[in-house]
């Protein structure tokens, strides 16, 4: 909050303008640009600054060279508003995934011509799903087929794999501010913008420049933290996914957990015979704010379409993302409850 | 041959019947279950690899559960 309230009382001018102020801001987006470009390891002309960062991804996919006329490739896990781009493309190909979420690599292969448009995301947001990108991507590269990279949940925890063509980085993936996003295009890259009305323009500009500030001073301490707070959770998921298999049967849990296959904070689980959303409401008046995949809650009229491409049961689900600084004591505390809480669901719907 | 309709039940009532259903029957016997709720199809074939039972879709909306 602090680094936000400085970045108002800095960054209020416009960089474009004239006057001293203006000058300031343009000094201050240069040096917050640089300061990205060299957290993600790109060069800071590849930054490009969103300040509607939902739109990202669709507006890099359909600025792709060729995208109207040739193969749009995408994993089954994908983003919903990922996959709908395919009806903007020539064809599409969904490549199925494994149990463990991972795209199949031989039909990803057979899916890829040179005018195909490919797009990965780094990892799941529902699962912590990593994908093998420094393969997938490679085997992009060879084909020389475009690809865009979807970091909204992998953020900077995973590098860029050395073949890409564009990138979404939503500030939020960094717990930035919300309302700014990066797109990354590529020096090599001919994107251009599917607005033709901007068609010179990489970004609409339409970004604050208080919140790019902002964005920019988190992400390095967010780095830092990451790396001693990483391993922490890590190991805490780990317990989580032992004592649950342990303590509750007939419970179904999204991916393998493998360090390489892997966010560390996100642990999907779902428990046959429960509500999702019976199961959000108890959790939540003992203080736990978990997320659900399941149709079987108020906001949702599908399943996830994630659990369902791996197969995985989609009632009953609930996503924990654990974030830096969580307490072990809390982790305990939720594995001393949940067995209660699962087996009165169970018996309550007469099983 | 048993049938359960769950025709117009929302998740995860179908999958509930069924668990409820099947423990009244004997080894190779045979369940027909109907439901719409657009969990369902999927969620069965996750509940007969986590219960060691079969699935079989037969028709829209309509599954023939053997218990093993």
């Amino acid at each position: 909050m602090r680094v936000l309230l400085a970045a108002f009382e800095k960054g209020w001018a416009h960089p474009d303008g004239l006057g001293e102020a203006s000058s300031q801001a343009r000094h201050l987006l240069n040096s917050a640009r640089e300061e990205i470009a060299a957290a993600l390891e790109v060069t800071p002309g590849e930054v490009e600054f969103w300040g509607e960062p939902a739109l990202i991804s669709p507006m890099a996919i359909l600025g792709a060279p060729n995208f109207s006329h040739g193969n749009f490739v995408a994993g089954a896990t994908e983003r919903q508003d990922i996959l709908a781009m395919g009806a903007r493309a020539h064809s599409m190909s969904i490549i199925p995934v494994s149990h463990e979420g991972l795209i199949d690599r031989d039909l990803f292969l057979e899916a890829i011509e040179s005018n195909s448009t490919v797009a990965l995301q780094a990892a799941n947001g529902e699962t912590g799903v990593r994908q093998d990108l420094a393969d997938l991507s490679a085997l992009t590269g060879s084909l020389n087929a475009q690809l865009h990279l979807d970091y909204s949940a992998a953020g900077p925890l995973v590098k860029l794999p050395a073949y890409w063509s564009t990138a979404d980085f939503p500030a939020k993936s960094w717990d930035g501010p919300s309302g700014l996003g990066i797109m990354l295009i590529h020096r090599d890259h001919r994107w251009v913008n599917p607005l033709t009305s901007a068609i010179a323009r990489r970004s609409p500009g339409s970004y604050s420049l208080p919140l790019v500030l902002a964005a920019a001073a988190s992400l390095t301490g967010w780095i830092d933290d990451s790396k001693k707070e990483s391993e922490r959770i890590r190991t805490l998921v780990a317990l989580m996914r032992t004592v649950i298999k342990q303590t509750i049967a007939d419970v179904d849990i999204a991916g393998s957990g493998a360090v390489n296959q892997s966010l560390p904070h996100i642990l999907s689980i779902s428990f046959l015979n429960v509500s999702g959303e019976e199961l959000v409401s108890r959790l939540a008046r003992e203080g736990f704010a978990v997320a659900s995949g399941s149709a079987c809650i108020a906001s949702a009229i599908e399943p996830s379409h994630v659990l369902k491409a791996m197969g995985v049961l989609t009632h009953g689900n609930i996503r924990i993302s654990l974030l830096h600084g969580v307490q072990e004591s809390e982790v305990k505390r939720l594995l001393a409850l949940l067995p209660g809480i699962i087996e009165k669901l169970r018996s309550e719907s007469g099983l | 041959m048993r049938e359960i309709d769950c025709l117009g039940a929302l998740c995860p009532t179908p999958i509930i019947q069924l668990g409820k259903a099947i423990k009244d029957i004997a080894a190779g016997e045979v369940i027909i279950l109907k439901a719409d709720d657009p969990a369902t199809e999927s969620d069965l074939h996750a509940w007969a690899r986590m219960t060691g039972n079969n699935v079989i879709s037969l028709a829209e909306h309509t599954y023939k559960i053997i218990k093993n």
